[in-house]
């Protein structure tokens, strides 16, 4: 199921300024995923971070060299500058050293507000702006669990643990959830890191521009599994995403309330396990929110995190799916 | 029993059980022995030189600031060593257990810790760097500096300041015994809700972790209260706002900081043990608990603690620039309102620890915006010490190459700060192994200016300097160490590494992780180095004695009175005429005044209280993390019943003779001359010490922008 494709030429200007960093890994795949995104979400973030870096680098540089410069004229012995004892004092240079961090930050600040609200995770103004009214975005539902990932797919009443696959240039709109302890929603390339809560909503939205498998992680501690608590984004075309839609439509497996809870205690993927699931109990989402607020807890056994190797012994023995 | 506990649990041990002894884990039951073995030794060699009267009479029952701020320092330096051990292990573990093929061995399937235990660890290191480590070590520098600094005697409450090291050394005690019986909280630093609730982390480990927060917590607050009532109440005739050393007012800020946010950590911690001890539901994330609202509580202390760590930083680097650049400090005003001003907006950014969360984007934007605000203030300071050295004649020495690094650091720090307090950035980098270079980029700036420090301020707390060559050679190792360790993790985070992986799923990590891992290795170069650094100092003291000034160049009050500082400080309460008083003293001549007379002094008597107060504070905090209820309770009445029983004591203090102090006095100053042969350390008597100098230049003021240089060149 996995597509190939070559980077896009298009981002060319980026590794151009990239390039002192870039360098360092030749030209074997770019590993700086920030560096290299391939949704609009991402390639927002690295739009701030390079003005950022830029204005900020060039104070930082400069005032750098002028530390080394002063290092360098003023060492005792060397009579490379004149020594002024009682100098302590100027008003330009007051100006100068207030100024320069108050002008920088009044600049910066004006593009922290406006990057905020592009990306604004429950309204991204960079995907919605440019939807057309026929446009079909995707719904997902994320529940986190302790320690997996499920992806349920409203629109088709069915769901996915641990694989997130979503068709390409579409918006795709999250909620997001989680059932026992809090982590975060992380996929490096495609949209940036969003906290998911037990009782609490939160939403995110992704628009990829490229196809191809990006990493999805779990990027707040959430307990022992959180190692494991990885899952692969696959974005595909519109053909082979209704293709895979049809495929997981045809599992055998099906997810109801009961079902779920039993899904949802403890459990440390390190098979990397994914499970279809064709059909899922409607309002599954909000059920969970409501059962833990009202109470639910999925609790830890004491002793499952002591011995790893003996607790997966007894969690492959349980055969759990 | 409010709520249901794992695990057993008896009226007499409470939670206890041999069980809990890890003798069965490859790593800890051998540290414990090799503990047990040099504790037993330790004492030993005490019982044998017969030092116990000694080590209870001059050290655990003094009041003298000083030596509790070499206590507060060696507890420090103690937990900044067991931190680093923790840091090695966790980089150990992520070097090697990288992509499903790596080994396990220990019970783990990949690598030598397990997950738990990892956890552990990486909670462990946070919370003992930041406060075991970074806090004893600067609240050390400030107890022992401030009142030299300002021409006090002492502390204005010696037993409390005697009572915040024994609690805070207590937290110590009580997270080191963490090791050894039971577990500690696998759930970061800060803590998370919900999943320091008991149904998530049903063992001992958040109680110890609560616990030894509560107690560090209220020892630095009633530090800090010291501090402040020291520098509003205590100065010296003449020492104004505006001549106040700038360490002084480092000092202050960062009090005003911990006197108003520890509180807010104290109550987080309290609730946090309703929900656990009570089955309250403060912050679960069902029954009406608000799992943010921790987050929110803990951050609204936990910012301002940042910068209650980094303001000290700031006053020790402003201290020592200008004492090796033989210039006064450029822009003392600027300092001291960027000083003030970071304080005051350390309130007002905490939510930037969770931009993640899902706030709205004016919540995110108001704390962007006002988390940039730090960068000026930061970037005035920066630019300030540039100027302190330009027009400067710059020594080398290892002090200020320590504080240089610490302004390169600062550098760093900032650039990455800047960029993660833009939310667009963070949602990319927060939680990710770029968040965690970032802040030991900052971190490190205080460990800098701490090791800085420790060189610049030793010769006057013990009267000898320390060893040039093993000092720069310390810093060379450790510097290379940060270089090989926060570089590739700097590189690590824009790949997309989040933090407090047990196991590293991409393998294309590896080659960064082990770079770090060699990092590692030199950064206990380092330790050794120091190591090295104070045995040959020690063994090397008679010939690196140094008199009054030990630098030569030094400016502020401290540098006025004799090497090593006197318990007294003072023998007679010098007058300030200047802001940088001793530059001004030496500029006028007066270097070597003496006082023309001595009078009685009143002195602090030793107690034995703070110290029995800081073992129940321990047992308590034991007590409670086993719900070994009858202890808790004999503790407590014990503790408020000695806190009564002292406060109507009270201690009327001692009174030290004119005669007496005159001897300790002319012996001080004749071993002060024979340091350099005698020739060039005349004592002079006369007027000069104690009262004011009209006929000499007058000094700056808070309003005055100059100078008193400026004035007699």
């Amino acid at each position: 199921m996995q597509v190939k494709w070559r980077h896009s030429l298009k981002s060319g200007w980026r590794y151009i300024a990239l390039a002192p960093i870039l360098l360092l890994d030749g030209c074997a795949g770019n590993p700086y995923w920030i560096f290299n995104p391939k949704g609009l979400m991402a390639d927002s973030d690295l739009f701030y971070l390079m003005v950022d870096v830029a204005v900020m680098g060039v104070i930082v540089g400069l005032t750098a060299l002028l530390v080394v410069w002063f290092m360098w004229r003023y060492q005792k012995g060397k009579n490379r500058g004149a020594y002024d004892p009682s100098w302590s004092h100027s008003n330009a240079i007051e100006v100068v050293v207030w100024g320069i961090p108050i002008i920088a930050v009044g600049v910066l600040s004006w593009f922290a507000v406006k990057g905020t609200f592009e990306i604004n995770p429950y309204n991204p103004t960079v995907i919605t702006k440019h939807m057309k009214p026929d446009d079909d975005p995707v719904e997902v539902d994320v529940i986190a669990t302790d320690w997996q990932w499920l992806f349920v797919y409203p629109q088709y009443h069915m769901a996915v643990a641990n694989e997130l696959v979503l068709p390409a240039r579409t918006p795709v709109f999250f909620r997001l959830t989680s059932t026992a302890v809090t982590t975060t929603f992380f996929i490096p390339q495609l949209v940036g890191m969003i906290d998911v809560m037990p009782g609490m909503r939160t939403k995110n939205a992704l628009e990829s521009s490229h196809m191809g498998s990006y990493q999805g992680i779990a990027s707040d501690y959430a307990g022992a599994g959180t190692s494991w608590m990885t899952f692969k984004t696959n974005i595909l075309s519109a053909t082979d995403y209704s293709q895979w839609v049809r495929k997981v439509q045809r599992s055998p497996v099906s997810m109801s309330y009961a079902g779920f809870n039993r899904y949802a205690d403890p459990y440390i993927n390190v098979h990397h396990k994914v499970v279809y699931f064709s059909s899922v109990q409607d309002g599954l989402f909000d059920h969970v929110i409501d059962e833990v607020m009202n109470g639910k807890t999925w609790p830890i056994p004491p002793m499952m995190t002591e011995n790893m190797v003996g607790y997966l012994q007894q969690q492959d023995a349980e055969h759990r799916d | 029993m409010l709520v249901d506990l794992a695990g057993g649990w008896n009226p007499l041990v409470g939670r206890l059980a041999w069980s809990q002894i890890p003798y069965d884990n490859p790593i800890l039951a051998p540290l414990f022995v090799a503990v047990v073995l040099g504790a037993l030794m330790l004492l030993g060699l005490i019982t044998y030189y017969g030092k116990w009267t000694y080590l209870w009479r001059e050290w655990l029952t003094t009041v003298d600031h000083k030596k509790l701020g070499i206590m507060y320092i060696i507890i420090g330096l103690v937990m900044l060593f067991r931190g680093f051990i923790d840091g090695l292990m966790i980089r150990t573990q992520q070097a090697w257990a990288v992509g499903s093929q790596s080994s396990g061995v220990f019970g783990a399937l990949h690598g030598y810790l397990t997950p738990f235990h990892f956890g552990q660890i990486y909670s462990a290191h946070g919370l003992i760097m930041i406060l075991l480590a970074a806090t004893p070590l600067l609240v050390g520098f400030m107890n022992i500096i401030v009142p030299i600094q300002i021409g006090a005697r002492d502390m204005a409450y010696p037993y409390l300041n005697a009572l915040g090291l024994w609690l805070t050394a207590a937290a110590g005690a009580l997270i080191m015994i963490s090791l050894f019986i039971g577990d500690f909280a696998h759930n970061g630093w800060f803590g998370y809700a919900p999943i320091f609730e008991l149904q998530y982390s049903p063992g001992v480990g958040v109680d110890y972790w609560m616990w030894t927060l509560q107690l560090v917590a209220l020892g630095t607050t009633l530090g800090g209260i010291n501090i402040l009532s020291t520098i509003i109440k205590m100065r010296a005739p003449g020492m104004t706002w505006g001549r106040l050393p700038i360490f002084v007012w480092a000092s202050l800020s960062a009090n005003v900081i911990a006197l108003t946010s520890f509180p807010a950590l104290q109550v987080a911690l309290a609730l946090v043990a309703a929900d656990r001890y009570l089955g309250a539901h403060f912050f679960t994330a069902g029954l009406g608990g608000n799992l943010m609202l921790y987050t929110n509580l803990f951050w609204i202390w936990g910012h301002p603690e940042v910068y209650f760590v980094i303001l000290p930083a700031f006053g020790m680097m402003s201290e020592i620039f200008p004492t090796f650049s033989e210039k006064p400090l450029f822009g003392y005003v600027t300092m001291v309102l960027a000083s003030i001003a970071i304080a005051g907006v350390s309130w007002l950014v905490w939510l930037h620890h969770f931009f993640t969360m899902g706030a709205g984007p004016y919540v995110n934007s108001a704390f962007s915006v006002a988390t940039m605000l730090v960068g000026i203030p930061t970037g005035v300071k920066v630019f300030n010490w540039a100027f302190t050295m330009y027009r400067g004649r710059l020594t080398f020495n290892a002090a200020m190459l320590w504080a240089i690094g610490a302004l390169f650091l600062l550098l760093i720090g900032g650039l990455t700060g800047m960029m993660l307090a833009i939310p667009a950035i963070n949602y990319m980098v927060h939680n990710s192994v770029f968040v965690v270079a970032h802040f030991h980029s900052m971190l490190m700036v205080i460990v800098y200016a701490i090791f800085a420090s420790v060189i610049y301020w030793f010769p006057k707390v013990f009267g000898f300097k320390l060893d040039e060559f093993w000092a720069k050679t310390m810093f060379w190792l450790f510097s290379a160490g940060t270089a090989l360790v926060f570089v590739p993790m700097y590189m690590l985070g824009f790949m997309g590494m989040t933090r407090r992986l047990d196991y590293v799923f991409n393998t294309a990590w590896q080659p960064y992780l082990l770079v770090m891992e060699l990092g590692i290795v030199v950064y206990m170069f380092s330790v050794f180095a120091f190591f090295a650094l104070l045995y040959v100092s020690i063994r090397d003291h008679a010939k690196n004695r140094v008199g009054a000034d030990a630098w030569g160049t030094s400016r502020s009050l401290e540098w006025i009175t004799h090497s090593p500082v006197p318990f007294y400080n003072f023998a007679v309460v010098p007058q300030i005429n200047a802001r940088d008083e001793a530059a001004w003293r030496r500029e006028n001549g007066l270097e070597h005044i003496q006082p023309d007379h001595y009078d009685d002094i009143h002195m602090p008597n030793n107690t034995g209280v703070a110290i029995i107060l800081g073992g129940l504070s321990f047992t308590l905090g034991f007590a409670l993390t086993w719900r070994i209820w009858w202890l808790c309770l004999l503790s407590l009445i014990a503790i408020i019943a000695l806190v009564i029983y002292r406060s109507f004591k009270g201690d009327p203090g001692y009174i030290l003779t004119a005669a007496e102090l005159e001897k300790m006095e002319q012996e001080a100053i004749r071993r002060a001359s024979r340091i350099d042969g005698g020739h060039h350390l005349r004592p002079v008597r006369g007027d000069g010490w104690a009262q004011e100098r009209a006929d000499l230049p007058a000094a700056g003021t808070l309003y005055g922008l100059s100078s008193p240089m400026d004035h007699h060149k």
